[in-house]
């Protein structure tokens, strides 16, 4: 491993260990918020050193930074996720929680430096079962037409990078540019958990599945609550 | 054992009742090969594009069915219970020149998964997947998998069993 990297490992560490502190509902809010601006300055820091890597070539040192600043987004996020969940804002809580659990898996795969995160990969998913009540997720079939490779542009399939690799610091993704929808269907396990049911209609009106709050009809369109 | 097997399609005839290029070694199939009413219907499975490049970097030479220069289009499902492979043919011909080819083609998806999936959490790390298999002249069957990614190399061993090792210049 590139020595600046090894030298920034201890502090990335320290810093991880610390804000991790408060990845727990009891701890105070103004914490919580605190240690996210500590990661969210972590990110620039680890972004700056990635560059710096890409710019040597050094690939393994560019992946390695690329895993560790996932490591550190997926703990801010979960961090966000407490505090949405004081502020009383269930829906940001959830997305905040999905965009941890992407973050971290993203990172185990990323590099083997997270191979540990395998656990908190578990964590997220106990606290997914234990603060949120049954979800219903949807899926949105299609038929792909055109995609091409984030890496360099080629039809995806056309060049040797294969998604979900990662590539000088990068991960490979398929951007789909033509698809034709297909149609949507409910599903338990959602490629995408953002894809939620988000209300659900009884006889007082449009409830919020998250709160079970009603949720107040438009102004201008009745109707858009009817179910 | 998660492998299933059952009956298809006579392959090199359905290609040409298709207008598909009829596979002569290693092919990826489309979802709907059997039953397609035509080559415009056909679909592939959205990792069908992935398969090939795992395919093309290990040096396994694909004898494609679509037509030159032409490509069909990918069926998503985002759904992430399993991962789904599209269907994998290995005709008679190369089984018999090549034993080891579909533990190759098998290997390097299953190395692909392994390294992919170990982000998600375990009960998701699971994989199906097809492979059509010459039992005979004009005869074929599908060996169906579903079960975790190391599961896979179970198969290479159950085509060798229920193949057929087409007599050379047949």
């Amino acid at each position: 491993m590139n020595p600046r990297v090894t030298e920034f490992l201890d502090e990335f560490r320290e810093t991880v260990a610390e804000c991790r502190r408060f990845c727990y509902a009891a701890r105070a809010r103004e914490f919580q918020a605190e240690s996210i601006t500590t990661l969210d300055t972590l990110e620039s820091d680890i972004a700056a050193l990635k560059a710096e890597m890409v710019e040597l070539r050094d690939e393994d040192a560019a992946n390695c930074l690329l895993s560790l600043s996932l490591a550190a987004r997926a703990l801010s996020y979960e961090l966000n996720m407490w505090v949405a969940l004081k502020d009383d804002s269930a829906a940001l809580a959830w997305d905040c929680l999905v965009e941890a659990q992407t973050c971290a898996s993203d990172a185990v795969c990323a590099h083997r430096i997270s191979d540990h995160l395998e656990q908190y990969v578990d964590r997220l998913e106990i606290l997914e079962g234990l603060l949120f009540p049954p979800i219903t997720f949807m899926s949105a079939g299609m038929v792909i037409q055109e995609s091409h490779c984030s890496i360099c542009g080629c039809e995806y399939g056309d060049c040797d990078h294969a998604k979900g690799e990662v590539y000088m610091g990068e991960m490979c993704t398929r951007v789909i540019t033509k698809a034709a929808l297909q149609g949507a269907s409910i599903v338990p396990e959602p490629a995408n958990k953002h894809a939620r049911m988000v209300g659900i209609s009884d006889g007082d009106g449009m409830r919020d599945l998250l709160t079970w709050r009603l949720i107040p009809p438009a102004d201008d369109e009745g109707s858009a609550t009817g179910g | 054992m998660n492998v299933q097997e059952e009956g298809f399609v006579d392959v090199v005839q359905r290609a040409r009742d298709l207008g598909c290029r009829v596979p002569t070694g290693l092919a990826l199939l489309p979802r709907n090969f059997e039953s397609a009413g035509s080559k415009d219907e056909l679909l592939h499975e959205s990792e069908a594009p992935t398969v090939r490049i795992l395919w093309r970097r290990a040096g396994l030479v694909e004898t494609p069915i679509e037509p030159e220069g032409e490509r069909f289009p990918q069926i998503s499902e985002k759904s992430f219970d399993e991962w789904v492979a599209p269907t994998i043919f290995v005709s008679g011909a190369l089984m018999s020149q090549n034993p080891a080819v579909l533990s190759v083609a098998l290997g390097v998806i299953s190395n692909y998964l392994t390294e992919c999936l170990k982000g998600i959490p375990m009960r998701s790390r699971e994989a199906k997947l097809d492979v059509v298999v010459q039992v005979g002249k004009g005869q074929y069957r599908r060996l169906h998998y579903k079960g975790p990614v190391e599961g896979l190399q179970e198969l290479p061993a159950i085509a060798r069993e229920v193949g057929w090792n087409e007599p050379e210049g047949d």
